[in-house]
This record gives C-alpha cells, structure tokens and sequence, in this order.
C-alpha cells in the first residue's frame, strides 16, 4: 500500500494479519490511500480497545467560484464565465439555494446570470463551492468505524487538519485508560517524518 | 432405492423432459431456478439412474453435478448484519453453500457483536434451531472468541460448525466444549472471496465439513428411518396445495433433513396441512409434527420416526 508508515499492533498475530488486510482494503475502498500518509492501529485484547492515529497528506485549498469562473457584471447582471466546468454541479446547487432556482439563469453551457439586485459581485466569487477537507473527514471517520471491530461502540475521536486519532471500545472509556497512547501515538507521528514533524 | 443429491444444470430450451424423466424415475426436484437462458434443478435422483439423466441431458447440453447439501437447509450465523460482516464473508460463505445445493438463511444477530457484550435472543436461538445446522461466523480473534462463544450457542440443539480468522488447531482448542466443526482462515476481511490459495480453499474445506456434520446426522436418523421422505413429503404437500406456483419464494416449502419448512400461513393452513392425505390410509398430521415456525408465520413439520409412528410411506 503506497501509505509512508503503516502499523498494526496486537498481540494476536493472525488477527494482526488480518486487521492490517481490513484496513488496507477500506482505505481502498474508499479511495483514502491518496489522502492519507501515516496509519497506526493498535488492538488490546484485554481491555479492550481500538485505537488509530494517523497523519494527512496537504490537502487542497476549499475551491471558491473565483477559482474557475470569470465574474463580471453586465447590464444589470453578474455574469459568470465558466472556464473549468468539473465544480459546476456544486456551484449550482450552492446559488439555487442561496437565491432560489428562478433567479439563477443558465443561457449557455458555460454561462450563468444572476441579477445584480440581489447579489454582489464579490460575494459571488469568495462562494465556496467544494471543500474537500469536510467530505474527507466524514469519508475517514467512516473508514475508521469501518475498521474498528463492530461491537465498540463507545468512541472518541479527533480530527484537525493534518492529524487524526479515533479510539473505541465496548467498555467505559476513562481518560486515564488512553490518554497515554494518545499522546504517546500522536508524538512518536510528529517526530516521524517531515509531515508531522510541522505539527509537534 | 437411493436417492442421491445432484443439481442439473442445462439450456432453458426442452427442460422439461428432465423435469418429467426425473419424477418419471422417482426421484424429487427440491428447487427449480431459471437464470436467463439457464436452468438449474436441485434434484434428489436415484442413484442408477443418474447416467440416464446425463444421457437425456447432453443434447440439450446439459450436465449433472453433485450437490452433497441438496436437500438441507443451513442457518449462516452473522454477529450482525453491518457493513463489518456483509457482504464479506458471510454473504461469500452463504452463496458458496447455495452452490452444492444447500439452502442457506442468513440470521444477522441484533446483538452478536463484540467481546463482553455478545449475546444470543431467544427468538434468534430458536430460529436456528429450526435448521439442519449452524455456520457460526466468527471474528478474528481467538481471545475474543473464546470468550464469547459460550453465549451464542447457548440453547443451540443442531450441529455447530465454527468458521474464524484463527487456524483450525487453535479454535478447536479454544472452544470448550467442542462444537460438530471447525474451519479455521475464514474470519472477517474487507474484499469479496477469490483467491484460491488462503481464500477458496476455505470454502471448499468448510463444504467438506458442513457435509461431514450432516452424514453423521443422516446416518443417525437412518438408524431410526423417518415415516416419510422429507422430498416426497414436499411433492405431496406442493401437490395439493400448489403453492410453488402460486409463490414467490425461492423454494416456498424448503426440505430439510428431517422436516420441511412450509412458507404459508401457520394460522389458516395448519389443520389443512395435517388433513393432506399421503395414501389411501396415512395423513400427513400422522408422520409429521406440525408446528408454528419462529420465521415469519410459517408452518414447521417435524417428520416423526418409524419408531415413533409404526407407518412408513
């Protein structure tokens, strides 16, 4: 797997095996080994836990209507000159909601108007259409719950920009229970490696 | 007269010879399937006459497979019925069984997940109860195997056979007491089963046991042979009533080793299933118990020994 550091820890090698298999078939899946660049899981069996930590690869910038989408204004309109057509789907759904679909006009393919009444010309431009950070998130708390053996149902998790831990368990998770790992875990990331390096 | 477990698999075109030679000689077709321009019939066939079939068969190019499950039906037992355990492996494991004939039914726990918490329902006990046997799929753990076990079979009366992530050797020491089977190499994972080696290979040695489980559990019913065929018992009952024309059902009275499951209404249907008459003198509310099934509102028959009865039909 094309991941920078990838761990699973247990004290049950087959079930080691095959936790490290699972992972790297749901990050697969999910088309998150592009995203993310360092993995640590650990099982206790005791406990019992699960535990991952991680760090992200930069992320792009949130995609602004400016980013791809010449803005003018023109005989009591704000026209919109779409030169990269990939965000549009987004792009409307954001305008349709904040001014209703009748006023939003579409002439061409590659043209969108909106009466300049009721819109402003730099407002329009700094619309954030896409934010890819925000569906990654979701997308890779999902894939950690995924990953995580069903029955642990209690769970914490924290995410920032870069870095990422999520532990859960079927038991009582006590601060004094993980708050060793988790800071153990999250130092040993951001001393490994320039990625995390910027974070310690 | 032997009745052995074979799946035809042919043309959709002129079927129906197969179908009438194989009542014609006897036998029983258990489910008949037709996928696009193929039919697959699940037959009890007897035994010197198979060469008859493949012969009948060949022009219209089709062939006879053996198919050791035909005739039984197998609960597949998920921890639950999440993204975690579907459709990888039980759904893998599930369709492999369907392959040799069995018929498998999927019994999702609500809470068969997780170490501590683990549990059996007394509806899921007995829904499983009213299978052949139990495919009991486990995690990859041996420690957490072993510690949950003891609940998810408790009040379990029909062969276990136990599939998880660790080797054979180890679940077989862990597992106290011992259950009918083991098959180890077959815990959870994320991705559909293809390989031979270390995946296929599985399956084909969890088909193995699950057949080995249910000889021995023939071969004790056959030290006390039941009062009537549970295929002829399905064909009688089919008969009368028309149900698999009149159903959507895969197999709307699916046979099982010693019984049958009746997909109608156990309220309206019961005394009228008992009233059915097999010959002249024998009813079937005489060979069989005839009991409400814990699946839906179906009706169970529980064939009775000859022991028990006195009639063979």
């Amino acid at each position: 797997m094309a991941l920078d550091y990838f761990e699973v820890e247990c004290r049950e090698e087959s079930g080691r095996l095959a936790y490290k298999d699972i992972a790297a078939d749901v990050l697969q899946d999910l088309d998150l080994i592009k995203v993310v660049s360092k993995l640590y899981i650990r099982i206790d069996l005791d406990f019992p836990f699960f535990f991952a930590a991680g760090v992200l690869r930069k992320m792009p910038p949130p995609v602004k209507i400016s980013d791809f989408a010449g803005v003018m204004v023109r005989d009591g309109n704000i026209v919109l000159d779409i030169t990269d057509e990939r965000y549009m789907a987004q792009m409307l759904t954001v305008l349709w909601e904040r001014y209703g679909r009748d006023r939003v006009i579409q002439p061409d393919r590659f043209t969108v108007t909106i009466d300049s009444s009721i819109a402003e010309a730099k407002e329009i431009e700094d619309t954030v259409v896409f934010d890819q950070r925000r569906s990654i998130y979701k997308d890779l708390l999902y894939a950690l719950q995924w990953i995580a053996p069903e029955g642990f149902r209690v769970r914490r998790e924290w995410v920032d920009d870069h870095r990422f831990w999520y532990v859960s368990s079927e038991n009582t998770l006590s601060p004094q229970a993980i708050d060793g790992i988790i800071s153990e875990k999250m130092a040993m990331l951001a001393a490994d490696g320039e990625d995390g390096g910027a974070f310690a | 007269m032997t009745l052995v477990p074979v799946t035809y698999k042919g043309g959709v075109y002129r079927h129906d010879i197969i179908v009438d030679l194989i009542d014609d000689l006897g036998g029983y077709i258990i489910q008949k399937q037709v996928v696009a321009q193929d039919v697959f019939l699940q037959s009890l066939i007897p035994k010197e006459d198979i060469e008859l079939v493949k012969a009948t068969g060949r022009p219209l190019g089709g062939e006879v497979i053996e198919s050791p499950l035909v005739g039984t039906e197998i609960a597949i037992v998920s921890p639950s019925l999440d993204i975690h355990h579907l459709p990888h492996t039980s759904c893998d494991v599930a369709e492999y069984l369907r392959r040799v004939g069995a018929k498998t039914n999927m019994v999702g726990l609500s809470r068969g997940f997780g170490k501590r918490i683990a549990n059996l329902s007394i509806e899921e006990r007995d829904i499983i109860n009213e299978h052949d046997c139990a495919v009991f799929m486990l995690g990859n753990f041996e420690t957490c195997i072993e510690y949950k076990m003891h609940s998810l079979r408790r009040g379990i009366t029909v062969p276990i056979i136990v599939t998880g992530g660790p080797d054979r050797e180890t679940l077989k020491r862990i597992i106290e007491p011992s259950v009918d089977g083991y098959v180890g190499g077959l815990g959870r994972i994320g991705h559909r089963m293809k390989k031979q080696e270390g995946e296929i290979e599985y399956l084909d040695r969890l088909i193995d046991e699950v057949s080995g489980v249910l000889d021995i559990r023939r071969e004790s019913i056959a030290k006390d042979p039941l009062s009537v065929s549970p295929a002829r018992l399905m064909s009688v009952i089919d008969e009368d009533l028309g149900i698999t024309k009149g159903s959507t059902h895969p197999t709307p009275v699916t046979v099982q080793i010693a019984g049958l499951r009746v997909k109608i209404p156990y309220g309206e249907y019961a005394d009228y299933v008992a009233s059915i008459k097999i010959d002249d003198s024998v009813k079937v509310g005489d060979v069989a118990e005839i009991l409400p099934s814990r699946m839906r509102d179906y009706i169970l028959l529980r064939i009775k020994p000859f022991s028990d009865t006195g009639i063979m039909v």
